[in-house]
């Protein structure tokens, strides 16, 4: 039934809003997605997110690395933390989706010129500043260790742009978890399968494609390798993560009702892009035949890669990327050296570098000691311990000759090679505890050594202590005046020790070593 | 004298039930109230007329924007204040930034005239005092504002308001009332409402509505006057009126035919409105 229309005149209607100018859907778009991008930062996950992430980059990157960072390895080690405030991310974006369901302002907001579908691309680009943010702790994690003065290598654009690709990856997965399932337990549980997938990518050495398809993939303590030698698809992966994110985000688009052409073409390209970037990481996750020959080539004939430098009697021979690093180790064959006495003080010397190359970055071979006389080798790390094992492993050739035999010494000459190696530092009894593989001060122990460790009874031990604690007046004029009895093969422990003022040692308790070297 | 609203013929079911039944209607600046009983499609035709759901049957335009196209409903809603029954607010929100976050979704874009406009609104519907506080620290009548505010700001030349005094205490409803009848000047409104003093004291114009059709649409005072001549009072309830109520003073108010020499009273408009149901056919209570 219609109603009367009435009959009186009816009074004017109001001026007529003027059409929306053109633009004003975008730009409402962005207004919404600065208002978003400020809540969702202020939302206690992210909040505590990036305060943790600061908190850890201020409390880790001073001491990391001991201060010779390789910017090969820094570049992954930036992954990490960034998953921690995608996942926050995740959970805020999903909230801050939710937010009008919640509260029951659908009704109201459904009939607002800014339809559902764009308010969800504003969520979508209310993640960027926290990706942002990211990558501006990325940046600072990754510039601090890049200014240390140890720092050595090349960081790669690829491997740092993970962290905040994840973080946009995780955004739009919480923005689309909140289109697809109106619940507030669903962020929570894609953030318990999003785990799952990141544990996926912490496998050991990221050799399987599969693991590839997490966001960060093996990133964990690995042999420091030359960039080239690193065999990492980061770029592959770089592709497949943005375009994992972009086609996530504009799922979430396309089930909010942004069913348009352009939506639709992005998302076969962004699927596309995803799917290839995913097929030739996979590919790219196996070492190529031509990374295999350079890994075996940096390995057994590491004289190919090297460049090599003379200081004195001494040549460094080093990988490009750690020619800076020469002068490091310059220093520490320079104080053994002065220490010495006889023919090792102007003795040639050969100081390469050297790595276990083939069987990947997460492989813990030991290399073998040189066999060549008057060859040291130094490792790809630096810097903390690294530094007293390469001094004993100078000291090592000095006494012993070569590398392999410093390795067999177990007679009194380990009393001058930790002597030689340790009297040098600033903490010389810190230096010795910490060379020794159990921390120890006392009792028998391994000697670590960029090659295979060295061994110390405790005798010796106590003798060195002794050296290095309250070393006897003219200790070092009685290493060079005794050099060639100190550097004799069989020397004794009490022999040397009275050789060098310190009081003669209890025997050892008899060991099978002990009996054949000291007998 | 083109009217704010046209809308011809709209019709809507659920399922079997009917909501809406060929309306038609043309609005014009000032207040319209909406009467009828629950069930009688005020909320349908408020949604319908929002764009919040579309109509079955029947065409209906804002200011000349027809919303059955994606570029005419936007249109339509950018130039729509819009009052839902429940209206849902973001707890956590301050009054200033819900409005704010409305205004963005109405498309004001630029940053410094959406502050200056959230500010102007928030100052007519007298919540200047408490923009900086969270919504869900404010009072039921004051977060009714908060909403009104809402569906205000971007000055929308059409407002529908679903209710908007209900659960409200008296001195909240009369302070509501001045709100919307300042916002009824120089813009349409339609204000669905139970309360027949609302549209006493708000409207310029009524319709009434049951069972999904206009049975009324008019002045308040030609709503009153449909009752003029049938209203009596009697010192026990009249037989024969179609409906009638013991009043405070301990005699009965009686609509219907009277009977001669009845005592006749003064009709009010809700005697016009009662007695609109009972010709239409739908219960009334009283």
């Amino acid at each position: 039934m219609s109603a009367p229309l009435p009959d009186a005149p009816l009074p004017d209607a109001p001026p007529a809003t003027a059409d929306a100018p053109p633009g004003a859907g975008p730009r409402a778009v962005l207004a919404l997605a600065r208002f978003e991008a400020r809540r969702l930062l202020l939302t206690a996950p992210v909040l505590l997110a990036f305060a943790g992430y600061a908190l850890w980059i201020g409390w880790r990157t001073p001491s990391s690395w001991d201060g010779h960072p390789a910017l090969q390895d820094v570049d992954r080690a930036a992954q990490g933390p960034p998953l921690l405030v995608g996942l926050a991310v995740l959970l805020g974006a999903s909230l801050g989706v939710l937010r009008s369901h919640r509260h029951g302002t659908e009704e109201h907001f459904g009939v607002l010129p800014l339809t559902p579908w764009r308010r969800t691309v504003a969520h979508l680009l209310s993640v960027v500043p926290a990706a942002l943010l990211t990558a501006v702790g990325v940046a600072v994690q990754f510039g601090w260790e890049a200014l240390k003065p140890g720092a050595v290598g090349h960081g790669s654009p690829a491997e740092l742009a993970v962290g905040p690709l994840s973080v946009l990856l995780f955004g739009a997965a919480g923005v689309l978890s909140a289109r697809l399932a109106r619940s507030p337990l669903a962020a929570p549980g894609l953030v318990v399968v999003l785990l799952g997938v990141v544990a996926l990518g912490a496998g050991p050495d990221g050799t399987d494609g599969l693991s590839w398809l997490a966001p960060s993939v093996a990133t964990g303590a690995s042999t420091t390798f030359p960039s080239e030698l690193l065999g990492r698809p980061a770029a592959w992966h770089v592709l497949y993560l943005a375009g994992l994110a972009l086609t996530v985000a504009l799922l979430a688009v396309f089930a909010a009702g942004g069913r348009t052409r352009a939506v639709s073409a992005g998302l076969a390209l962004s699927l596309a892009a995803a799917v290839a970037g995913g097929t030739l990481q996979a590919r790219g996750a196996a070492p190529s035949p031509e990374l295999t020959a350079a890994r075996e080539r940096a390995t057994l004939a590491p004289e190919k890669e090297q460049t090599c430098l003379r200081r004195g009697t001494t040549t460094y021979c080093a990988f490009p990327e750690w020619e800076p690093r020469t002068a490091t180790w310059a220093a520490v064959v320079d104080r053994v050296r002065s220490r010495t006495g006889g023919p090792a003080r102007e003795a040639p010397l050969l100081v390469r570098q050297r790595v276990e190359a083939r069987y990947g970055p997460y492989d813990d071979s030991a290399i073998p000691p040189a066999e060549a006389p008057h060859q040291v080798t130094v490792g790809t790390s630096w810097g903390g311990n690294r530094v007293p094992e390469f001094s004993t492993a100078v000291a090592a050739v000095f006494v012993a000759g070569s590398e392999s035999a410093g390795a067999e010494l177990c007679d009194g000459r380990m009393v001058t090679v930790m002597w030689l190696s340790l009297s040098w530092q600033d903490d010389p009894v810190d230096a010795l505890r910490r060379v020794r593989v159990d921390d120890s001060l006392s009792g028998p122990a391994t000697v670590l050594a960029p090659t295979e460790p060295l061994s110390m009874t405790a005798a010796q031990t106590k003798v060195v202590r002794e050296l290095l604690e309250s070393p006897p007046p003219g200790v070092a004029e009685r290493v060079r005046e005794h050099w060639a009895e100190l550097t004799a093969p069989g020397v004794t422990t009490a022999h040397a020790a009275g050789l060098l003022g310190a009081s003669a040692p209890a025997p050892d308790e008899p060991t099978e070593e002990g009996e054949a070297c000291e007998a | 004298m083109t009217p704010t609203v046209s809308a011809f013929g709209l019709s809507l079911h659920y399922g079997r039930t009917r909501a809406l039944d060929e309306v038609s209607l043309r609005l014009t600046p000032g207040v319209t109230g909406l009467l009828g009983p629950n069930g009688a499609g005020k909320t349908t035709l408020l949604r319908v007329l929002a764009t919040a759901a579309p109509a079955d049957r029947g065409t209906f335009t804002v200011l000349g924007h027809d919303p059955s196209g994606a570029a005419g409903r936007r249109e339509v809603r950018r130039r729509l204040g819009y009052l839902p029954q429940t209206p849902g607010l973001h707890p956590h929100f301050t009054a200033f930034e819900f409005v704010d976050y409305v205004a963005i979704l109405k498309e004001l874009t630029d940053r410094a005239a959406r502050h200056r406009e959230v500010r102007r609104v928030l100052d007519e519907v007298g919540l200047a005092d408490v923009r900086a506080r969270s919504v869900g620290k404010l009072s039921g009548g004051t977060r009714r504002r908060v909403a009104l505010a809402a569906a205000l700001v971007g000055e929308p030349a059409f407002l529908v308001l679903d209710e908007p005094t209900v659960g409200l205490d008296p001195e909240q409803r009369m302070r509501f009332r001045e709100l919307i009848a300042g916002a009824g000047e120089g813009r349409t409104v339609l204000l669905s409402t139970h309360q027949t003093e609302d549209v006493a004291m708000l409207c310029h114009r009524v319709l009434v509505l049951a069972d999904g059709t206009v049975r009324f649409d008019g002045t308040p005072a030609e709503l009153a006057a449909r009752a003029a001549g049938r209203v009596w009072s009697s010192a026990e309830r009249a037989p024969g009126a179609r409906a009638g109520w013991r009043t405070g003073t301990g005699g009965h108010r009686n609509l219907g035919d009277p009977p001669p020499g009845a005592d006749l009273l003064e009709p009010t408009l809700e005697d016009g409105y009662l007695l609109t149901l009972d010709e239409a056919g739908t219960e009334v209570a009283a």
